[in-house]
C-alpha cells in the first residue's frame, strides 16, 4: 500500500514537473451531437476539469452535430467494429439513446455500468430510470418562466387549474409553442393530457398505444381549446421554444412555459430580464427528460471512458450542469451545495414525468392542430 | 432530371391512384376525395391560395413603380434604389425571419417607432397572415424588378417620346404603350413567382399562424409528425398539379417568345 502510494506520488511528481506532452496522454475518444451551448460546455468546463483530475487522459471531443445520422452514425460503426474486432475508435458518447437501436442491445455493444466500474454510479436518483448500460449526468424540465414585475408571488398558479385559470383572468398574458416545434409548448399540451387522464403519467408506456387513453384526448383539446383565445394575440402559438422565450423577454407576454436550462441560460446571459423567475407546478410538474451517455464495450480505453462517467457524476459537475447549463442535477440536490438548493428552491422536483411520445406523440400533435389551434370543426 | 423528378413524380400519382385511403389496392379516387372532403385540408388548400394571389397581387404594386423608376431614372439616387432592391436577395429566408419577428413583433422596432411618434393601438402581424404576406412580397422584390426593368429596357425611349408627342399622358402611356410590351416578362415573373410562393415553407412556417397552414407546412407536418405518409403524398400530388398547371403556362410563355424571335430573325 505505502509502495503504491509513493509510486503515484512520485508519478505524480514527475508529471507535474515534466510537461505532459498530448501524444503521452491517453485519448479518450468522446462524440457529441447535442446543441452548441452543450459541446462549448463540454469544451470549456469538463475537458480543463478532468484532465486537471486525471492528467493521464486527454479528451479529444468529435462533434457530429447535423452530420448524417449523429452518434447513431458512430455507435453503428462501434458495432460494425465490435463484430470485425477492429478499433471503435470512440471510447464515450455524450448522449445517446442505447435503445434507439435494437441490434446494439442485442449485440452487447454496450459496457454494463455498475458500482464497481463507476462508484459515483450510486448517487443518481431512481428517476432518471437508467437501464443498466446508460450514465445519466444531465437533466432538463419544462417550467413555468414569469415577469416578477408584472405577476404577484402569490399570484402564480401551483396546479394545472390555477394555471388554465390565470391564462383566462389575463387574456394575451401567456403563451406557449406548438407542440410539434419544442418540448416547452409539447410539456403544456402532454400536461393537459395528464390532467384529463388522472395525472398519471406511468399509464403512458412507450411503445403500446392504448386507445382507451387515447379516446380521453379530446377532454385535454376542450381543455386548452378554453384558453385559446386567452393565448398571446388571441391564440398565436409560435413555431419554437426562443421565439417563446423572445415574447417573455420583450414584454409581449408576463408568462411562459420554458425548458429550464433555456430559461435559467438565458436569464444568466441577461437575454431575459433578472425579473424573470421560475416556478414549477406541485400538482403534478411538467415534463422533462434525462441526456444518457454510453460508452461502447469494445471501446480501447475502458479505464479513462469509466473514469470520466464517474467524473461527471461528481458534485463538481453536477453543479456546473446546473450553474452552467442550467440544467437538473442527476443527484439528489441534497448532494449538492445548500446556497444551490436555496437559490432553486421553487423549481427543485424529485418528480420528472416523461412523455412516451412515438404514437401517442403523433395523436397528440395532430389532435392539437385539428382542435386546439383552429377554430375548424372536422366533424362538420 | 427524368430520373429524378418526373419519374418519382409519376410513381407517388400512380401510388395515389391505385392505393385507396384503407391502403387496399385497386383504382380508386378515394384519397383525393379524403381530401377534398377534410375541412381542414381544403382550407389549408385555400388559404395558401390565397396567399399566393394576395402576394403576387401586392408585389407587383410594389414592383412596377421601382421598375419603371430604375429603368427610366439615372443618377446616385437611382443607383442608390437599385442597390436596396437587390438587397434582400442576398438575405437568406430564416435570417430575414428572425428579423422580421423583431421588427415587426410585438414591442419590436416598428412599434416603438410609432409609438414615437404617438400612433398607439398597433397590432402585430407576427404569427397571422400578414406576416407570411409581407415577407414573402419583401423577398420576391428582386427577381421581380430584375425581371421587369429587363423587360422595360426593350421599350424604346423613342416610343414613349412619340406618345408623348401627341398628346399620351403617363397612364396612357404606362396601359397602352409599356404593358403590352412587356406582357412576357410579366407572365415569366407570375408563374416563377406562383411557384416559389405556392411552395414556400420557411416564412409561412417560422411568421405564419398554426392554423391555416400553406401546403409546404402542412405537407411536413402531415408526414413528419402525423405520421400519415401516404396523406402527404396525396397533398404533395395535388399541389404537384397546379404547380405544374403553372409551369405548364411558363414554359408556353418562354416557347412563344423563342418562336418570335425567330420569325423576327
Amino acid at each position: 500500500m505505502k509502495l503504491r502510494s509513493l509510486f503515484l506520488l512520485a508519478s505524480l511528481l514527475i508529471l507535474g514537473v515534466v510537461s505532459v506532452h498530448a501524444q503521452d496522454r491517453k485519448p479518450i475518444y468522446v462524440y457529441t451531437d447535442s446543441d452548441t451551448n452543450i459541446s462549448d460546455w463540454w469544451t470549456n468546463t469538463v475537458k480543463p476539469a478532468f484532465e486537471a483530475e486525471y492528467p493521464e487522459y486527454e479528451i479529444v471531443q468529435t462533434i457530429v452535430r447535423g452530420v448524417g445520422g449523429g452518434v447513431g452514425d458512430i455507435a453503428n460503426r462501434a458495432l460494425a467494429a465490435l463484430e470485425t474486432g477492429d478499433d471503435p475508435q470512440v471510447d464515450f458518447i455524450e448522449s445517446i439513446n442505447v435503445e434507439s437501436n435494437a441490434d446494439w442491445l442485442a449485440n452487447d455493444l454496450w459496457l454494463e455500468v455498475t458500482e464497481e466500474n463507476v462508484p459515483n454510479i450510486v448517487n443518481v436518483v431512481a428517476a432518471t430510470n437508467r437501464l443498466p448500460q446508460e450514465v445519466p449526468y444531465r437533466g432538463s424540465q419544462v417550467l413555468l418562466a414569469y415577469n416578477s414585475d408584472l405577476v404577484a408571488e402569490d399570484e402564480v398558479p401551483t396546479t394545472y387549474a390555477e394555471l388554465i385559470q390565470w391564462i383566462k383572468d389575463h387574456p394575451g398574458q401567456f403563451v406557449y409553442n406548438r407542440p410539434d416545434r419544442g418540448g416547452s409548448g409539447a410539456a403544456m399540451v402532454t400536461r393537459a393530457i395528464f390532467e384529463v387522464t388522472g395525472q398519471d403519467p406511468s399509464l403512458f408506456v412507450p411503445g403500446e398505444f392504448d386507445e382507451d387513453l387515447v379516446a380521453q384526448f379530446p377532454k385535454a383539446w376542450d381543455l386548452l381549446g378554453s384558453i385559446h383565445s386567452s393565448i398571446y394575440e388571441e391564440g398565436a402559438y409560435p413555431a419554437g421554444n426562443t421565439p417563446v422565450l423572445e415574447l417573455l423577454a420583450n414584454g409581449s407576454v408576463s408568462m411562459i412555459t420554458a425548458w429550464s436550462d433555456q430559461a435559467l441560460q438565458a436569464i444568466n446571459l441577461g437575454v431575459l430580464p433578472e425579473s424573470t423567475k421560475l416556478a414549477q407546478l406541485t400538482d403534478l410538474p411538467f415534463t422533462g427528460g434525462y441526456s444518457y451517455g454510453a460508452i461502447p464495450a469494445n471501446s480501447t480505453n475502458v479505464e479513462g471512458a469509466v473514469a470520466l462517467a464517474n467524473f461527471l457524476l461528481t458534485p463538481e459537475i453536477q453543479v456546473a450542469v446546473v450553474e452552467q447549463l442550467g440544467g437538473f442535477p442527476v443527484v439528489s440536490w441534497e448532494t449538492l451545495p445548500p446556497e444551490l438548493q436555496e437559490q432553486y428552491t421553487s423549481v427543485i422536483t424529485d418528480v420528472v414525468p416523461t412523455w412516451p411520445g412515438g404514437d401517442y406523440g403523433a395523436a397528440m400533435v395532430e389532435g392539437w392542430y385539428n382542435n386546439v389551434a383552429t377554430n375548424i370543426d372536422r366533424s362538420s | 432530371m427524368v430520373l429524378l423528378i418526373f419519374y418519382p413524380a409519376a410513381q407517388s400519382i400512380v401510388r395515389t391512384l391505385t392505393i385507396d385511403v384503407d391502403g387496399q389496392p385497386g383504382l380508386s379516387l378515394s384519397r383525393y376525395t379524403a381530401f377534398f372532403r377534410d375541412p381542414i385540408s381544403v382550407a389549408n388548400l385555400m388559404f395558401t391560395f390565397q396567399i399566393t394571389i394576395l402576394v403576387l397581387v401586392v408585389m407587383f404594386i410594389v414592383c412596377f413603380p421601382l421598375s419603371i423608376y430604375l429603368r427610366f431614372a439615372s443618377g446616385r439616387i437611382a443607383s442608390a434604389v437599385q442597390v436596396l432592391v437587390l438587397f434582400p436577395l442576398f438575405v437568406p429566408g430564416i435570417i430575414l425571419c428572425y428579423a422580421l419577428i423583431r421588427f415587426l413583433g410585438s414591442h419590436g422596432t416598428l412599434e416603438s417607432i410609432l409609438t414615437g411618434v404617438g400612433f398607439s393601438g398597433y397590432r402585430t402581424p407576427y404569427l397571422k397572415p400578414n406576416a407570411i404576406i409581407f415577407a414573402l412580397v419583401w423577398e420576391s422584390i428582386p427577381f421581380t424588378v430584375l425581371i421587369l426593368t429587363a423587360g422595360l429596357r426593350q421599350v424604346s425611349n423613342e416610343l414613349i417620346e412619340c406618345a408623348r408627342d401627341v398628346g399620351a399622358n403617363n397612364w396612357h402611356i404606362f396601359t397602352r404603350i409599356i404593358l403590352p410590351l412587356i406582357k412576357r416578362p410579366v407572365l415569366i415573373v407570375f408563374s416563377l413567382s406562383f411557384l416559389g410562393i405556392f411552395g414556400s415553407y420557411t416564412v409561412p412556417y417560422l411568421l405564419g399562424p398554426a392554423s391555416p397552414q400553406m401546403m409546404g407546412v402542412f405537407m411536413q407536418q402531415t408526414f413528419g409528425q402525423y405520421r400519415r405518409p401516404d396523406d402527404a403524398e396525396t397533398q404533395a400530388v395535388i399541389t404537384f398539379l397546379i404547380c405544374s398547371f403553372v409551369g405548364f403556362l411558363y414554359v408556353r410563355t418562354v416557347v412563344s417568345q423563342r418562336q418570335t424571335q425567330r420569325e423576327d430573325e
